[in-house]
């Protein structure tokens, strides 16, 4: 386990678990997340446009994303002693009910610090069609006494 | 700790809208005001379980006394509750037609079941870009012994 940070190298792909939102899971995660914003429950308020934005219908939340892309993180690392220490996401595109969203990241660069050490890593989610609907990037850690 | 409940919540975003600011109100730099929040074990599970997340560590109090966490804890994005726990109504990250464009966020110590909350939350920046209104909020949250369990920064933009 502590020889783990050893064996990862550059351009190593992570893939998440796949995840299907629906009517049900945008309701759920309004009362999981206390989001109750009229964005992801009320159709007739989304047929208005948002500045330059016409998104036609109830959206995903956009934290949603994050929470599967952090989980993504976590399911990784729980095995290898490893610590989630940094995500930072920019939403690319609306994610609606019947998509399918699967998270992967990349490690872009490991590092060695005084007293511990480091992965970042580049992170992307994809829906059915391929399209990027988040981007980011997130940095771990490796304790040295794990 | 203090046990005291939650106070309820207030589903209907519109509801206190008008007590808002909007985006040409929120001053920079100025602080935000926040509730303390009582985070519970059915709290965490019931977010753990709609992302799909059933790791044993939120889950099987034997495994997680067993791991280093020695008990069991929520997962890190778990802020996404505690933000919308810790806003009072009034608070303009409630306003219907928010939207989240980004956030980045940094994580400390885990939040875990029963730690009383607390945020210390600003307006950080506010800009336009591409004929859009944005803020950016600056969040810590702080368990009961005052230590840090993550902070962050959002990117929304604002209900024109």
């Amino acid at each position: 386990m502590s020889n783990y940070f050893d064996t990862i190298s550059i351009g190593q792909v992570i893939e998440g678990t796949p995840f299907h939102p629906t009517r049900e899971t945008i309701r759920e995660f309004c009362e999981a997340s206390l989001d109750f914003n009229p964005l992801h429950l009320d159709d007739d308020y989304m047929k208005g446009s948002f500045g330059k934005t016409h998104f036609g219908g109830i959206i995903m939340h956009g934290m949603n994303n994050f929470g599967v892309i952090s989980k993504m993180i976590t399911d990784w690392l729980y095995p290898h002693g490893g610590v989630h220490r940094r995500l930072e996401t920019r939403w690319k595109s609306p994610v609606k009910p019947g998509d399918k969203i699967t998270p992967s990241a990349v490690v872009t660069a490991t590092k060695v610090s005084a007293s511990s050490r480091w992965v970042t890593l580049d992170i992307k989610v994809v829906n059915q069609r391929d399209e990027i609907v988040a981007a980011g990037e997130a940095m771990v850690e490796f304790p040295i006494d794990n | 700790m203090d046990p005291k409940p939650n106070q309820s919540f207030e589903t209907d975003f519109w509801k206190d809208a008008k007590l808002r600011k909007a985006w040409d109100d929120i001053v920079p730099g100025e602080s935000r005001r926040t509730v303390p929040y009582t985070l519970t074990l059915e709290a965490i599970q019931k977010y753990c379980r709609v992302i799909g997340d059933l790791h044993p560590l939120y889950f099987d109090e034997d495994y997680a006394a067993k791991s280093p966490y020695k008990g069991l804890i929520a997962p890190p994005a778990i802020h996404i509750l505690l933000m919308f726990s810790c806003t009072p109504t009034d608070d303009w990250m409630r306003s219907p037609g928010t939207v989240n464009a980004g956030q980045s966020w940094s994580y400390n110590l885990p939040a875990r079941p029963g730690d009383r909350i607390r945020l210390e939350a600003r307006a950080l920046d506010k800009f336009i870009r591409k004929d859009r209104l944005f803020v950016v909020h600056d969040n810590v949250f702080f368990n009961q012994h005052n230590e840090v369990i993550c902070s962050g920064r959002g990117w929304t933009i604002r209900p024109a």
